[in-house]
């Protein structure tokens, strides 16, 4: 999966923050380290200078008791002092002392006559030696570093802590910015959704976003010819269907004028006005629902709606009686939909029950979830599992079609009813009603 | 049965719908312009007016607008458009009806049959119907506003009355289109052009209606 925009410039933000960072906190450890380090080591020589002194001037001889000496010196905690003379190692404590702790190089150095300092780890611990050369043999003291060490240690932790925190901070700052620098384009896919949804005047403000001008432009003439294209298509279903009724109007009229006369005819003439007349009637309900086809993308102009009375009186004006209508407990009267619309659905769904479901059997209205339902059952044979997408297709017709021989439909009548369905936001579709039959079900927000 | 006026420019149509008006048993009298449409009535008015909207010269509309200057005839749009802004516009001009063609004949004759019923109705029960500063006369056929009398058509009249009988009452679009038109069904378009014209006439503030208002998802009723 390609990672977005927003997350990869987020990304780059906390990359860089913690680069900086961590390059800031680097150097200001490097610089606290080394001066909190040079400092501590010049008062360690200062005090081990002055102790010296002190060992100097109280042996003046080999005969002094150089333990008790060394023990006079005030050394705290942090410090010991060891005395190598004559090859031997002399410490605070009574006895002789390792001088193992005293590295060789500094050892060597202060046999030369100088006087040097060395950093060292002393069981595991950071401490300094410092070694002066006294006349009675060479002084050092030991003086351990771990309270400086300690401190560097949670320096380091609080300088680590905070580059995490400015690299998180630089994520936010990147998602917070992108927001912004993205929000024109919401703005586009919200017009882009409004056009999709059937309103083609939407159109965006040029102006609004002066570094997305040529993405406005453009997105504004893709609509002009969207809407350009889609108006040229309704009016060329509108001509045709005025170019097609004049002609039916006079077919229509003229057969009407003929099949009064019907019984003046000969018989075959007289069977040909019925096929004649039959077909101007089939052939005008195909231009109406050609047409009502053609319009049906157009969004619902909803306004709410007594649904109850709608049903009932598609009912009686298709002579079916008033106890089909089964209205489920809890279902509201009134449906926020385009009446006219919905009132074709249902009477497409009627028909199509009448013509190939023998009759319908109820009229459900019904609410799931949010949605408003209209199941229409029929007692038939029901649809085939894989025919129940396709009946919604145009110029799809049932195999009963002419088993009743009461006329062909147009074909068009359930893709009516989808479009209908589609234009509210709803959905249509079949299945099997309980105890044989089809069920219609049609949902709407 | 009565007389037709057919005024339509195409000479088929003319033809046919005038021969099967015929069969229906109306006198049927077709003529292809408004013109020749108005003059016709002027000298031998038919008791209903058939007219398409797209005529050569002065089109339906204006035709209609004319006709509906002289008297109240019954007149029905028999017109291929079927755009809600061309129902709208046919019925606002003054028509009572509007069909889309093609009609079928028995269709068309039922309305003919309905408009027929309607021009001839018994006045309803009531004698006086006040609204405030509105009045329904039903026998006297009047309407009037503060006093004075307003000059409306047969089928606004009708609509007036039936809303009038059941003051302060709900009616609904479809009870209205049977009651006033006699449909079981038909366009609500035709019951609400014709409310919207009846409150330029009757009502101080067509666009803030106080008689004749509209009660959202259910219909319409008038009140004080």
């Amino acid at each position: 999966m390609r990672v977005g925009l927003r997350t990869r410039v987020s990304a780059a933000f906390a990359v860089g923050a913690l680069v900086l960072s961590a390059c800031v906190s680097m150097v200001s450890y490097e610089l606290a380290r080394s001066t909190l380090f040079s400092e501590r080591e010049r008062t360690a020589v200062r005090a081990t200078y002055f102790d010296a002194a002190v060992v100097d001037a109280s042996l003046p001889d080999r005969t002094s008791d150089v333990g008790e000496v060394l023990r006079s010196l005030d050394t705290g905690v942090d410090r010991y002092v060891l005395l190598h003379r004559d090859d031997q190692w002399y410490s605070p404590s009574a006895g002789p002392a390792a001088g193992s702790a005293v590295p060789a190089a500094l050892q060597e150095m202060t046999a030369r006559g100088t006087a040097g300092a060395q950093r060292i780890r002393l069981d595991g611990q950071a401490a300094l030696v410092v070694g002066i050369p006294l006349r009675s043999g060479v002084f050092y003291e030991v003086v351990s570093l771990s309270e400086l060490d300690r401190t560097l240690q949670l320096l380091a932790l609080v300088l680590t802590a905070v580059a995490i925190m400015v690299a998180g901070a630089g994520a936010a700052v990147g998602w917070y910015v992108t927001r912004h620098a993205l929000r024109p384009l919401t703005t586009v896919a919200a017009a882009a959704r409004n056009i999709a949804d059937g309103d083609l005047d939407t159109r965006l403000d040029p102006d609004a976003e002066p570094d997305l001008a040529v993405l406005s432009a453009s997105f504004n003439h893709m609509a002009d010819q969207l809407a350009r294209r889609i108006e040229r298509d309704r009016r060329f279903a509108a001509d045709v269907s005025h170019e097609l009724r004049s002609p039916l109007q006079t077919l229509s009229a003229a057969v009407s004028v003929v099949d009064r006369r019907r019984d003046s005819l000969d018989p075959k003439a007289a069977a040909a006005v019925g096929l004649i007349s039959d077909e101007v009637g089939r052939f005008q309900d195909l231009v109406h629902d050609l047409l009502e086809l053609a319009r049906s993308d157009r969004p619902a102009d909803r306004e709410p709606t007594g649904m109850r009375e709608l049903v009932t009186r598609v009912c009686r004006a298709r002579g079916l009686p008033d106890d089909l209508l089964e209205v489920e407990p809890g279902t509201p009267d009134t449906w926020p939909v385009e009446r006219r619309r919905i009132e074709q659905a249902l009477r497409n769904l009627l028909d199509n029950a009448v013509r190939y479901g023998g009759g319908p059997v109820a009229v459900r209205l019904g609410r799931s979830g949010d949605r408003h339902v209209i199941e229409v059952d029929d007692a038939g044979p029901g649809v085939a599992e894989e025919n129940r997408t396709v009946i919604f297709d145009r110029f799809v017709r049932g195999p009963a079609a002419h088993a009743r021989g009461g006329g062909d439909g147009t074909g068009l009548g359930l893709s009516i009813v989808a479009r209908h369905a589609a234009a509210h936001g709803g959905t249509v579709s079949v299945g099997e009603r309980p105890g044989g039959g089809a069920r219609f079900r049609m949902e709407l927000p | 049965m009565g007389s037709v006026l057919l005024i339509e420019d195409d000479d088929r149509i003319r033809l046919s719908l005038s021969m099967a008006l015929e069969d229906e048993g109306y006198t049927a009298h077709a003529v292809a312009t408004a013109e020749e449409g108005l003059e016709a009535q002027r000298n031998d008015p038919a008791d209903t007016v058939l007219v398409d909207l797209m005529l050569p010269g002065m089109d339906g509309f204006e035709c209609i607008r004319q006709l509906r200057r002289v008297d109240d005839v019954p007149i029905i749009v028999v017109s291929a458009r079927d755009d809600t802004h061309d129902i709208v516009a046919g019925l606002e001009a003054g028509a009572d009806d509007y069909i889309v063609k093609p009609v079928a004949v028995k269709e068309l004759a039922a309305r003919l049959r309905a408009l027929r019923r309607r021009a001839r109705a018994v006045a309803p029960a009531v004698s006086v119907a006040a609204f405030g500063d509105l009045e329904i006369l039903p026998e006297a056929g009047e309407v009037r506003l503060h006093g004075e009398p307003v000059a409306v058509t047969r089928t606004e009249f009708r609509l007036l009355c039936e809303l009038a009988e059941h003051p302060g009452q709900v009616l609904s679009r479809q009870q209205l289109l049977q009651r006033v038109w006699g449909y079981e069904i038909g366009d609500e378009r035709l019951v609400d052009v014709h409310v919207g014209r009846l409150r330029h006439k009757i009502e101080d503030v067509p666009g803030a209606p106080r008689h004749l208002v509209t009660v959202r998802g259910l219909g319409y009723k008038l009140q004080r």
